[in-house]
């Protein structure tokens, strides 16, 4: 299956989740490609309203590849069910045959996502501002698809732009022909500091903190999924086809292992003092004054309890 | 955003482009700024060639199925 091949099945995924009436988009390194901040990926994320897992699992369970149906893949992924998707976890999919691999992953819950992403979709594509703010993981390679997206957003009149930069020199560039309203200041305080001798350092926290987030993020995730990855690594059945039988497995399992939203549970104030915590280890305390409230980012899991 | 603001010229935005551009060859390279710049379909034509190249040389894009994506 070559990449053409690939953007036309995945495509086809999402056109049918929708066609059923449910919010879905393709994100990530796919969208990033469509936005023209190419990413070398074979691979497909997807967003998808967390009501409609049921809907996706029923197209997953339909659609093959030479042949092939779905499968889950590794023994972490969280079964696709609308109660882990809206606590934040992902679900894993896999199409092999002798010919071609095509991988998927599904999101619920867009991690950092502010606002409703459903209502910024482009054509079958997650909107600008929700794939950048995706991309402030832990992972350096990640930050200039961040600042591209960024700077794209400001060529197209949206001054949220001005939220995805974090390059010193475009933020220079920009400074002084770009206008910031207060909101923006107020979201991302840094901004304050254009033309301030002090920004290298403050943008260097600020990325910091993020970086530190998605660390304490999947972290958590990471110690809550331990218990059912176990079992279902011992359950011969989950392995078994077709995808409807893996998937009673795993949300058995997850019934009784896997808490529904591991950040809820922990704290969505405590994951951020964390993270706080661990900067204050490398840096003087006055430079977090120029971080970000960053609680509306996590709002979606914090407002999401068990079901 | 369907109504682009009062400060964005036409000027402005060539601008915010040419930074732009800059910004893509330090962070990414001259080949994937160019790429980056081409037409969609032009684009995808290079993906799949980068893609289908790395893969005939055994890089596997597959990323670890952990329950949770950074």
């Amino acid at each position: 299956m070559n990449y053409a091949e690939l953007d036309s099945f995945y495509r086809q995924i999402v056109g049918t989740v929708r066609a059923g009436g449910f919010p879905c988009a393709i994100t990530s390194g796919m969208a990033c490609v469509n936005y023209g901040v190419v990413e070398t990926t074979n691979d497909c994320d997807i967003l998808c309203g967390t009501d409609g897992a049921r809907g996706l699992l029923t197209t997953l369970q339909e659609v093959r590849v030479d042949g092939e149906g779905a499968s889950y893949r590794g023994t972490m992924s969280a079964p696709l069910d609308t109660r882990w998707l809206r606590g934040g976890w992902t679900a894993h999919f896999v199409w092999r045959s002798a010919r071609a691999e095509a991988y998927l992953d599904v999101f619920g819950v867009p991690p950092r996502g502010t606002g409703d992403w459903a209502s910024e979709v482009r054509d079958l594509y997650a909107g600008r501002h929700t794939v950048a703010e995706m991309k402030r993981t832990n992972r350096e390679r990640d930050w200039p698809y961040a600042t591209a997206l960024g700077a794209q957003l400001l060529a197209a009149g949206d001054a949220r732009g001005w939220l995805h930069i974090f390059d010193l020199d475009v933020l220079e560039a920009f400074a002084d022909r770009i206008p910031r309203s207060d909101s923006l200041l107020a979201l991302r305080p840094v901004l304050r500091l254009l033309g301030d001798a002090r920004l290298k350092q403050a943008l260097h926290v600020e990325r910091e903190f993020w970086f530190e987030l998605d660390r304490q993020r999947l972290s958590i995730y990471q110690r809550a999924v331990r218990p059912y990855a176990s079992a279902v690594r011992k359950d011969p059945m989950a392995t078994r086809i077709p995808l409807s039988a893996q998937h009673a497995v795993r949300v058995e399992w997850a019934e009784k292992l896997l808490p529904t939203n591991p950040i809820h549970d922990h704290g969505v104030d405590a994951m951020i003092a964390d993270a706080r915590g661990e900067l204050l280890k490398l840096f003087e305390p006055s430079l977090l004054q120029w971080l970000p409230d960053v609680r509306e980012n996590f709002q979606a899991l914090e407002k999401r309890g068990h079901d | 955003m369907t109504e682009k603001p009062g400060w964005l010229t036409a000027d402005l935005c060539a601008y915010i482009e040419a930074v732009a551009y800059e910004f893509h060859v330090r962070a990414f390279g001259e080949q994937l700024a160019r790429i980056n710049f081409l037409p969609l379909e032009e684009r995808k034509t290079e993906v799949r060639a980068m893609v289908e190249h790395a893969r005939a040389m055994g890089v596997r894009h597959e990323k670890p199925a952990l329950g949770v994506t950074p």
